[in-house]
């Protein structure tokens, strides 16, 4: 049953590509936000909250008509690229990735705000007078006391792009090599009624999720991280 | 000396306003009520709280200034908190070294064997954190701010957190790190016991302005002082603590102004200490009385008559070295005994507090 | 603050190896298809392969109102056969073709059913209350439904199948859909009823003159106008081998 063809293959490149990628640059981009989210309550941080969280909620072909508007050619931020010289962004892996990173946004900021929430100011502030600095801090004080925070922010994010499908479909089509990630595949495979393979991979992506939640719950458990 | 300039607004009720040096030799307590804005200003001074348009200046380095601001991490403070504030995932030994490894060579002139040393630690090094006693943690948290060789020791209610035995406990410490380290500390406390304890100099807070800053002496020599607020007045005697004796008494003080007090046999001879002692605890007499159980009878004269408050009157008097002893009487004592400024007498000291 | 600018330069970093790893100028030839042609094509595709081995093909499959919006918003397609040569003509007025659009087949749609026998099926049926779900492609962008549409039309019916009928993505979603139970019958693609697994039951072809014939037509993409695989392509699927294939699926070759 779990004879994968080189499109398979091919797919499973792209997908972890793109997980891996997806969870990388949010776990960049993620960690000050939520740091910044975390130290209070101001009007500007409930707004941003409320935008990051956005994704929780709206049909991914929201995300994915906006994005293909200003990525496309025809959008500002592909008509800029391509006046530099450079490709614009619909239909392609970055264009993708870069949807990955919006649509996964809540699931790595979420757990991180809880996790520097429940740190609490006074490590930070104790390491400081203890004349470590920014970056000193954050490897040894902040990021040793909340690693439970981004292992859930990093399995969540991973098992959250590898679910994505119609942010894909609307901006990224199904080109293989590119594009057509599991999910997209799966779809595929079923429209031209080939059950065998949809269903190998169907199965595959069941046991991965399902091992990924049971990772990230036994995390919650033992470093009493909040998760969503 | 540190100057200190602010300004600023919590909500609509309270405000900061500060424009002031405190000195800085020794241990200077901030003193006043929760909510008074003690922690505020150490907090200021810390650079944990960025106050706009405020102006830190520590001797000749400026800390803030304008658009200029010394992040806490270099200003080589050492910050010791009310609640234990050790890093949860180091060891003792990690979380002593944390800020020392920091320290650039040239610039530590305190070493964990002598800080080890002076605050017990030696047994606790490989210790989790999790195995230590309230009071332990905050012993590791004062050696961990002194190995950063500070220049300056910022202590936020240090014992507040902690029961009155652990308190008992770690003030020893507190003390010796204060004579010993030859780093000026100061220390928030909303406690007159600890301030009267630890402080050579007082710093008194009310709704958020600095209303007087003033010696301890000076601040237990007036009859108004805010330490007096809780338990009545107070004197403390200073003076170095002689042999033990017969009976475990030993004696303090000169000759002149010789009293006998209980003190554990641990404490080395000719160590300097504080004692502590209640003014309603004190009695006066015009004759040095015999056959009394109290032991101890200093001869003093009257220095000052407080005006009598509800029927009693506080009554200052110098010893023979030199201290203020004040007894609280009747007003009705004040009078049958004639009792006026000048007039020589023996305090009849009931019983003392010994603060090492 | 050097946290941020940290992460800062690191983001900068990453953006910059994106954008340089996408500057892959030539690829592989993307063929967009309708996707009446998913069987079809595939085995054109694996013959053009034998006498090219080094061919790099990939053939992605939609309805051809859907292709043609990906190409507008800059989809990376070669080539493009469409369902309906209105598709790729649109392309053309939008500036966005190498040639001109041609047409290389003529589609037939069938009633086709898996669970009653569809062959004794007339669109007049579709009305009786013994087939209570009916799977069209979508009318708005897919070809093949908007002629099953004009076919129901004409034969009186469409009125009484509204409540009936389920939609499909495209027209290989729409015979999916049959297959798979979800639907009693559909109409579909004559190319797709023709493939080996649906073959195996009957289908009913419905009369040409009932809608507008579905001419097919293709083009080369403005983009793969620098290609000289797609004209390439293009020019075998003129080809009799290409030919006898499309033929066998029931496609009807112009001239």
């Amino acid at each position: 049953m779990f004879t994968l063809g080189p499109a398979e293959w091919q797919a499973i490149e792209v997908t972890f590509r793109l997980c891996l990628y997806t969870t990388i640059i949010l776990l960049v981009l993620a960690t000050p936000l939520a740091w910044w989210l975390a130290k209070g309550r101001s009007y500007a941080r409930v707004v941003v909250q409320a935008v990051v969280a956005l994704p929780l909620v709206l049909p991914p072909t929201v995300l994915g008509f906006y994005l293909l508007m200003a990525l496309g050619p025809r959008g500002v931020v592909g008509r800029t690229l391509e006046d530099l010289g450079l490709h614009h962004l619909a239909f392609s892996f970055e264009g993708i990735l870069i949807a990955s990173v919006i649509y996964s946004m809540p699931f790595a900021v979420q757990p991180l705000t809880e996790a520097f929430k429940n740190l609490g100011r006074r490590p930070v502030e104790v390491a400081s007078s203890l004349g470590a600095g920014a970056l000193d801090r954050f490897r040894t004080v902040i990021f040793p006391l909340t690693r439970g925070g981004f292992v859930v922010a990093a399995t969540l994010t991973f098992a959250h792009t590898l679910g994505e499908f119609g942010v894909i479909l609307m901006l990224g089509g199904s080109i293989p090599g590119e594009t057509k990630v599991l999910s997209v595949l799966i779809y595929d495979h079923a429209e031209s009624m080939n059950y065998a393979a949809a269903h190998s991979l169907s199965l595959m992506l069941l046991i991965f999720a399902f091992v990924t939640l049971f990772i990230v719950y036994s995390m919650t458990r033992r470093f009493r991280v909040a998760t969503l | 000396m540190i100057h200190i300039q602010a300004q600023l607004h919590f909500g609509e009720d309270f405000e900061l306003k500060v424009d002031h040096e405190l000195p800085l030799e020794g241990v200077t307590g901030l003193f006043g009520r929760s909510g008074c804005g003690k922690t505020t200003l150490l907090r200021l001074i810390a650079g944990l709280e960025r106050v706009k348009g405020a102006s830190v200046r520590f001797g000749d380095q400026c800390w803030q200034q304008g658009r200029h601001f010394m992040p806490l991490h270099k200003r080589r403070i050492g910050l010791v908190f009310q609640e234990h504030s050790l890093l949860p995932h180091l060891s003792v030994q990690d979380n002593l070294l944390y800020g020392y490894k920091r320290t650039p060579a040239d610039l530590r002139r305190l070493h964990p064997p002598e800080v080890t040393a002076m605050l017990g630690l030696n047994d606790l090094l490989s210790r989790r954190i999790d195995q230590l006693s309230g009071g332990q943690r905050q012993r590791v948290s004062l050696g961990r701010a002194l190995l950063i060789s500070p220049q300056l020791l910022l202590l936020d209610e240090p014992m507040a957190a902690l029961d009155t035995q652990t308190k008992r406990e770690i003030m020893p410490f507190l003390g010796r790190m204060a004579a010993e380290s030859g780093v000026p500390i100061i220390m928030v406390s909303h406690s007159p016991d600890e301030i009267e304890r630890l402080a050579d100099r007082i710093v008194f807070m009310q709704n958020g302005r600095i209303q007087r800053i003033e010696t301890l002496h000076e601040s237990l020599a007036r009859p108004d002082s805010p330490l007096f607020e809780d338990s009545g007045a107070v004197s403390v005697l200073e003076g170095w603590l002689g042999d033990v004796g017969e009976d475990g008494v030993r004696p303090f003080g000169p000759p002149e102004a010789r009293l006998w007090v209980p003190a554990p046999i641990q404490i080395p001879v000719n160590t300097h200490i504080r004692l502590r002692i209640l003014a309603r605890d004190v009695s006066l007499s015009l004759v040095n009385p015999e056959h009394i159980s109290i032991q101890n009878h200093l001869p003093v004269t009257i220095e000052r008559i407080n005006l009598p408050r509800d029927n009693r009157c506080v009554v200052a008097c110098r010893t023979e070295d030199g201290q203020l002893v004040l007894a609280e009487v009747t007003a009705r004592a004040v009078r049958q005994l004639n009792l006026e400024a000048g007039t020589r007498l023996y305090a009849l000291i009931k019983s003392v507090a010994l603060l090492e | 603050m050097s946290v941020f600018a940290r992460s800062g330069q690191l983001i900068a970093l990453l953006v910059l190896v994106l954008f340089t790893t996408h500057l892959h100028a030539s690829g592989p030839l993307r063929i967009a298809a309708a996707s009446d042609l998913r069987y079809a094509l595939d085995d054109i595709v694996d013959l053009y392969r034998v006498a090219n081995p080094d061919a790099a093909i990939e053939v992605i499959y939609g309805s051809s109102g859907k292709m043609t919006t990906q190409i507008i918003n800059g989809a990376p397609y070669d080539l493009f056969f469409s369902a309906d040569i209105s598709f790729p003509e649109r392309l053309k007025a939008e500036g966005l073709t190498s040639t001109e659009p041609s047409v290389y087949a003529l589609g037939r749609i069938v009633i086709w059913s898996n669970t009653v026998n569809a062959a004794d099926l007339t669109l007049e049926d579709l009305a009786s209350d013994a087939i209570s779900r009916i799977a069209i492609a979508q009318p708005a962008h897919a070809p093949y439904g908007l002629r099953a549409k004009e076919a129901m039309q004409s034969a009186g019916v469409w009125d009484a199948v509204q409540r009936k009928l389920v939609f499909g993505e495209n027209i290989a979603h729409t015979a999916q859909m049959v297959e798979s139970g979800a639907a009693q019958v559909g109409i579909i693609a004559l190319s797709l009823a023709r493939f080996p697994d649906l073959a195996t039951h009957g289908h009913h072809l419905i009369d040409n003159a009932l809608h507008n014939p579905l001419t097919q037509g293709y083009v080369v993409t403005k983009r793969g106008g620098d290609k000289p695989e797609a004209m390439a392509f293009a020019a075998f699927m003129a080809t009799g081998q290409a030919h006898d294939i499309m033929t066998r699926y029931g496609f009807v070759m112009p001239e």
